[in-house]
């Protein structure tokens, strides 16, 4: 690890005052994705601030949904009930993501924060625009059968990570920050950023800006996650999918379907949800909107397997949101997201 | 024991010879240490993995030994880095060179080796020679503590040897460039508070508090093993892929090589040495054992750890194989005993 100053934070504002007037100062909160960047030498910071054991660990209710404060872990968020019953795809997709150790430690915040797993990223052997801007993107004729297939560029191709950032777009969550221009909201599906020649900035934060709180605006309607994966558990999604669906008696008034893993930031399938919007739920319609969300998918050399699995996961994942076909396992559990292997099964009391 | 270096050099120290009584970079004195081995070091450069130049040599080392990258961050601090420009280099005769002293437990140097200025310096042969003195075999060792017959654990051993024999790959003694060498060593942790870079951090471990000065880059994993010797708690891959490194952190597991030493500060930490009382055993270790829930066991207190956290956890309420099976999905067995991990989990949670 390259050496850094460490600092325990007393307060969000003394925080955002540290960072903002260093340029080599960060945040650190969970640290189970930071700490590994560290040591990989990816991160260099000159300072951390630990922001971990300042009060923003509650989830409160909050203009008819939930806030859920950033540092509350991401063990704690999926056990709530309020977010269990009313938002299954948030508890869904952080339980299909990590391992019991990680969610203990890492934070709401901090997950959708997390950076990019393209090998090139993680290794400062090779070229990455992402990590070092201008290098080159190691990834574009290397092995890219993880990376994207919507909204990359010539400079990264790299996708995002995060299981529950797929979620908190489809429900279109809104992020509270606080930064050097003071506090501000920002819808959850314009955190991230696309690529494009600036593939280093995963999000529209300012250096020094700090998430205080996630909150899920009201919602009385259906919601669902669901996750392929290379094994059966702990493991990043090949492709993944979040449903919100409101229904208007038996049609559907408004669906919100996101997809994970297919971009630089959780993707949200507008045409399939204009495709959507005043139908009635079936087998036939669905298998058109997911047509239609991947008739703009770009392959590159090894990823052109996601198409036709991102296809089948979006139907399916509709399916089990609105009821045709069953879910998997109890909503609000991994064994509801997860496709396939022993976490798919269901968990049935001994 | 044969050498392809010239070990020789006429005015140092001869093997067979009692080592002068000196005072040691830490204040203690050479005839303080008696009773126990000693791995005197002079080099240029004081050992520092941190450094890029020497954590290359170091990882030449690893690759010729073959130990694996756990041995990178170990600390050895039963052995002294000496400065080669040094009165004690005087002492020993080796003003100016790289060179390594072995003393027994009466202080009488045992083995040395000197490098000449601008002399290369293989690591294979130092190694080859080292172990032929003091074979860090498990039979010379004592089953129970890795303790070998001199007194020195193997842990240390193995650690000391490759440390001192990095330093001795390390670029002849150049006086006129040591001013660039201390600031690069002191400025690489400076402005952290107190100078050195070290910030005083007290860690709650099993119900006892730890006063420890640390590096802030300093793992909690790294704290437990190489600061507080409590080396119970594993470390596999060093990247939150395997659990090994479990604990529990307020109760809830928590991988310790993801966390840093200084953000555990304020939380109740407890390691596998925390969960028996006395001779008593945990039940999940008496289930482990029962249930022969391992086979080489390096990541069997990674498990335990991750099985006992399970048991106040709300979401393996039932039991059930599958709940197990994904709750227990980040602790990692190369030896596959996981349908008895399983077993002993389950006996564990319906008594």
């Amino acid at each position: 690890m390259h050496p850094f100053q460490y600092q325990r934070a007393d307060s969000a504002e003394q925080a955002v005052a540290t960072v903002t007037k260093n340029p080599a100062a960060t945040f650190i909160a969970g640290g189970t994705s930071h700490v590994d960047l560290l040591k990989e030498g990816v991160y260099r910071p000159g300072l951390l601030v630990d922001v971990s054991a300042l009060p923003l660990r509650q989830i409160t209710a909050h203009e008819g949904g939930l806030r859920i404060g950033a540092g509350v872990s991401n063990t704690a968020a999926a056990a709530s009930a309020e977010v269990r019953q009313r938002y299954p795809a948030v508890s869904e997709a952080l339980l299909a993501g990590a391992s019991v150790q990680i969610r203990n430690v890492a934070s709401m915040a901090g997950n959708p924060l997390q950076r990019t797993r393209c090998p090139y990223f993680r290794d400062p052997t090779q070229a990455c625009n992402k990590r070092e801007p201008g290098s080159g993107c190691a990834a574009l004729e290397g092995y890219n059968h993880v990376h994207a297939l919507f909204g990359a560029s010539a400079a990264c191709v790299a996708t995002h990570p995060s299981d529950v950032a797929v979620a908190l777009a489809a429900l279109d969550a809104r992020v509270q920050t606080l930064g050097p221009k003071g506090p501000r909201t920002i819808a959850f599906p314009e955190l991230h950023r696309l690529p494009g020649t600036t593939p280093h900035l995963d999000t529209i934060l300012e250096h020094g800006e700090l998430i205080t709180s996630i909150d899920l605006p009201a919602f009385t309607g259906r919601s669902h996650y669901l996750k392929v994966r290379e094994r059966a558990s702990y493991a990043y999604a090949l492709v993944s999918c979040a449903v919100a669906l409101e229904m208007d008696g038996p049609n559907i008034r408004r669906a919100r379907v996101a997809l994970g893993s297919v971009a630089h930031k959780p993707w949200r399938a507008t045409s399939a949800e204009a495709m959507l919007a005043g139908q009635r739920p079936t087998e036939q319609l669905f298998r058109a909107a997911a047509d239609a969300a991947f008739a703009e998918a770009k392959p590159l050399k090894h990823n052109a397997y996601k198409v036709p699995m991102g296809r089948q996961l979006m139907v399916r994942a509709l399916l089990e949101t609105s009821s045709l076909q069953p879910l998997q396992g109890p909503a609000g559990t991994a064994f509801a997201a997860s496709v396939g292997g022993v976490a798919g099964q269901v968990a049935s009391p001994r | 024991m044969s050498l392809p270096l010239k070990p020789e050099f006429p005015l140092a120290l001869q093997t067979g010879d009692l080592a002068p009584d000196c005072e040691l970079p830490d204040g203690s004195r050479l005839t303080e240490l008696r009773g126990r081995p000693v791995v005197l070091a002079f080099a240029p450069d004081t050992w520092d993995p941190t450094l890029a130049h020497q954590s290359e040599l170091f990882a030449q080392l690893l690759a010729e030994f073959g130990s694996g990258a756990a041995f990178v961050d170990a600390a050895a601090d039963e052995w002294h880095a000496l400065d080669c420009r040094g009165e004690l280099a005087e002492r020993f005769g080796v003003v100016g060179k790289r060179a390594l002293f072995l003393l027994d437990e009466q202080g009488i140097v045992r083995w040395k080796t000197v490098v000449e200025p601008g002399e290369d310096l293989r690591p294979g042969p130092v190694l080859a020679a080292l172990e032929a003195l003091h074979p860090p075999t498990p039979a010379a060792a004592s089953p129970a503590t890795g303790v070998l017959a001199s007194g020195l654990t193997r842990r240390t051993f193995v650690t000391a040897t490759l440390a001192a024999a990095a330093l001795l790959l390390l670029p002849g003694c150049r006086t006129e460039s040591s001013d660039t060498n201390e600031q690069a060593a002191t400025g690489s942790a400076d402005g952290a508070g107190s100078g050195n870079g070290l910030l005083a951090v007290t860690l709650r471990i099993n119900d006892k508090n730890y006063p420890l000065q640390l590096d802030p880059r300093v793992t909690l994993l790294d704290a437990l093993r190489e600061h507080l010797h409590l080396t119970g708690t594993k470390k596999g891959c060093d990247h939150g892929q395997c659990g090994a490194c479990t604990v529990h952190l307020n109760g809830q597991s928590a991988l310790s090589c993801l966390t840093l030493a200084v953000m555990s500060q304020g939380q109740e930490i407890t390691t596998i040495e925390g969960l028996s009382t006395g001779e008593a055993l945990h039940p999940m270790q008496a289930a482990f054992l029962k249930h022969d829930a391992f086979q080489c066991g390096y990541c069997t207190p990674g498990q335990i750890m991750a099985a006992t956290a399970l048991l106040q956890d709300q979401t393996t309420r039932t039991g059930s194989a599958v709940e197990l099976r994904e709750a227990m999905s980040g602790n990692l067995c190369r030896c596959a005993a996981y349908p008895n991990i399983l077993a002993a989990i389950q006996e564990v949670q319906r008594a």
